[in-house]
């Protein structure tokens, strides 16, 4: 893909002769080796499914975590570098609280992601890091689940360089492909929550290498407030799938 | 020897009242500095959105000011979020703006008025660093005294501390809510010098959004 | 002095929509230790440029006339805590409401009263639920009474000496049970079972003192909440308008009376005046 590597993939703000900016590219790269994350938008909620890749059996497995509670009308699941991840997910935190405090009222969802699409434009600059800038691009993508209290439902897909799409139903991470062309066969606009959220699940499970246990799975649902199914939840919900 | 100070009070009453389904929100033009009156023609009033009306007394500096800092972060809001602001959210916007000043405050007594998401009339009043509730109806300015006794008597909005809660709406129609606006507005200009001339009065609903008139009152 | 690394730890301060609300919350966890207070308050709320600040301070309180006045109780019994207001404000002599609600509902699990300057009490407390929902979300669990106290606390001390006027309590259930905190804009903080706070404490106390006891049931602890309050209303001017009375436990508060002093006064006294406790023989 990159044939025309040189001097131009190296720093962050020099467009290369053919007008690309090649760091901001490997960052979208870098979300190809996370896992899996899918979210199905319905006119009844959204829901996140994400697989966790546990790559020891000492790890606990509830310490790893793809799916963030934002605020109580907004969560998002991530594939790429957890820990830039966190990052933007702090930042949306703030910003979350910061527009509750001055307008006493739920930040809207695409408001929110906008506000993390400024912060993923932000690397390269000068000036002090305060600002929460960042010396490279962000190696992250979130999908936003969110509920306004107008419009009701949403699902936005972010990306390192700070492009955000409104979707009905998005996959990304390492299988995001497949479970993508999945999603396309088999989403409907006028589904029940319960059967989107079995088409996340029964989507993830056709692309994890591993086979599919309650443990290496997370759910959660924005329907009209976010939660992350425990533990027994996801399993009845595996069960079903396979019954 | 007379001390120079940053604040005057250049007078005006305004009267807000939020019914079911309608809001009226009013106020004298008079703009006075001690004995003198400087107009006879100066708004109070800030139309925010067809949803959402503000306005203050005290004095005029800090008001044009704060005005102008509302009028600022009311486009931004609506670029930023692509909707105009609510009024419960101005509400809450208006109360911070005030007590970010707390150590320099701005000297107007503000009333925010207009119709929440249910289209119910809202009224929020205001100290002047930003203490807040919502009200069925309230009054501020130089007439205060005069006229919200008046209101409490004739308007009765439910208290939405006692149990089961209620909404604070006047009972009131339309109709009789924007007579008794007009009736007090001309018995405060009977009685207080800095209410007089005019007053305008906003009515918003959500059928019809704003609608205006002016009433002409004492010019003495 | 480098702040760039708490930047991110603190709540409400980045993000371009809330640039003023930031400069709120950076002070709010009385970070500012490495800054003076002056600098620090210069650069989120603008000072006027008067040589005494404190008279002007003064001069501008008589002008404006925030609200002010109040009688708030709370109390930790066998059954949770109890916790009741009035609702009057006044502006010097003036009522300028019968209905300001002084219970100020930071979450589910924790409230905090309102008294002296109601702007800086209702400003600070919404503050500091910003901070425990931060908390929250950080750490996956609810914060104690115990740590958010101690930021309001801390929020207080960092502006002491600039004229803030609140005096509050902070009440809620934790694993550890049943607390209330006491904190004021002098930076006090302390814990204990009985408090009464404003103009109207002391009425309130005489009552409070009088009835408590450590195994009452629930109606009796309301209803002790309620007469004090009550008496409070009758006898300090600046209190007055609506009795609310909360009942906190382990599953979060519930607002249980809320009642105009008018019409509890004729349910304590009924015929009027004759048995009351200023009727004229």
């Amino acid at each position: 893909m990159f044939m025309t590597r040189n001097e131009y993939d190296r720093g962050v703000n020099c467009f290369s002769p053919e007008g690309r900016i090649f760091q901001v590219e490997y960052a979208i790269e870098a979300i190809k080796l996370g896992t899996t994350a899918i979210g199905i938008r319905t006119s009844e909620g959204v829901v996140l499914a994400v697989e966790k890749r546990l790559t020891s059996t000492l790890l606990i497995p509830s310490s790893v975590e793809k799916i963030m509670e934002i605020d109580d009308h907004l969560g998002c699941a991530t594939s790429g570098l957890t820990s830039d991840a966190r990052t933007l997910v702090e930042h949306a935190r703030v910003e979350c609280q910061n527009h509750r405090f001055t307008y006493n009222e739920a930040f809207p969802v695409e408001s929110c992601t906008q506000s993390i699409c400024d912060l993923s434009l932000k690397f390269g600059e000068d000036g002090d890091e305060d600002a929460g800038g960042m010396s490279r691009p962000f190696g992250v993508a979130l999908l936003m689940a969110g509920w306004d209290t107008v419009e009701g439902p949403r699902l936005y897909h972010t990306d390192p360089s700070g492009t955000y799409i409104k979707c009905e139903a998005k996959a990304i991470g390492s299988a995001a492909e497949v479970a993508q062309s999945t999603l396309k066969e088999k989403y409907k606009p006028d589904m029940t929550f319960k059967e989107a959220e079995k088409l996340a699940v029964e989507t993830l499970k056709q692309v994890m290498e591993e086979k599919i246990t309650s443990t290496n799975v997370d759910i959660a649902s924005v329907k009209p407030t976010f939660r992350l199914y425990p533990v027994e939840e996801v399993e009845e919900i595996i069960k079903e799938l396979t019954s | 020897m007379s001390r120079w100070s940053p604040y005057d009070l250049n007078g005006g009453t305004c009267i807000a009242i939020g019914g079911e389904g309608y809001c009226i929100v009013a106020a004298s033009t008079r703009l006075s500095t001690g004995f003198s009156i400087l107009t006879a023609d100066k708004s109070m009033i800030l139309e925010v959105n067809d949803k959402c009306l503000i306005a203050s007394a005290g004095f005029d500096g800090d008001r044009s000011q704060l005005h102008k800092v509302l009028t600022f972060r009311s486009e931004n809001y609506e670029h930023f979020h692509k909707k105009p602001m609510s009024c419960p959210a101005m509400a809450q916007m208006l109360g911070n703006t005030l007590y970010y000043k707390r150590f320099f405050p701005y000297y107007t007594f503000n009333l925010c008025a207009g119709l929440d998401d249910q289209g119910r009339g809202c009224v929020y009043t205001y100290d002047a660093i930003g203490s807040h509730e919502r009200v069925g109806y309230s009054c501020q300015g130089s007439g205060k005294d005069l006229v919200q006794p008046v209101l409490d008597n004739q308007l009765k909005a439910p208290s939405i501390l006692e149990l089961p809660p209620k909404v604070a709406v006047t009972s009131l129609s339309q109709a009789e809510a924007i007579e008794t606006v007009k009736i007090a507005f001309s018995a405060a200009s009977e009685r207080d010098i800095y209410t007089g001339d005019a007053v305008e009065i906003f009515i918003l609903t959500p059928e019809h959004g704003v609608q205006k008139e002016i009433l002409p009152l004492r010019r003495d | 002095m480098a702040v760039s690394s708490w930047r991110m730890d603190v709540p409400g301060l980045d993000g371009k929509c809330g640039q003023a609300s930031r400069a709120a919350a950076d002070l709010a966890l009385g970070q500012d230790a490495l800054l003076t207070n002056a600098e620090v308050t210069q650069a989120n709320f603008p000072l006027p440029a008067v040589q005494n600040l404190d008279h002007f301070g003064k001069k501008v309180e008589d002008l404006v006339k925030p609200d002010h006045g109040t009688t708030t109780l709370g109390f930790i019994f066998k059954n949770g805590v109890i916790i009741a207001v009035d609702s009057r404000a006044s502006q010097g002599s003036y009522v300028s409401s019968q209905t300001v609600k002084k219970v100020i509902e930071i979450n589910p699990y924790l409230l905090g009263t309102m008294a002296g300057g109601a702007a800086d009490c209702a400003f600070w407390q919404r503050n500091l639920g910003m901070q425990c929902r931060m908390f929250e979300l950080k750490n996956k669990k609810r914060i104690t009474v115990c740590a958010a106290s101690k930021m309001l606390a801390n929020t207080m001390y960092s502006y002491k000496g600039m004229g803030l006027s609140m005096g509050s309590m902070v009440a809620g259930w934790d694993p550890s049970g049943p607390a209330i905190y006491y904190v004021d804009s002098d930076g006090q903080r302390t814990k204990g079972t009985i408090f009464s706070v404003g103009s109207g404490s002391l009425y309130a106390y005489g009552v409070l003192d009088q009835g408590y006891k450590w195994d009452m049931d629930i109606e009796t602890a309301v209803e002790l909440g309620q007469r004090a309050i009550y008496h409070a209303q009758f006898r300090d001017a600046v209190s007055g308008g609506t009795c609310s009375v909360y009942h906190i436990t382990q599953s979060g508060w519930v607002k249980l009376r809320g009642n105009n002093h008018y019409d509890l006064h004729y349910q304590y006294y009924p015929d009027g005046h004759a048995t009351s406790a200023n009727s004229v023989i």
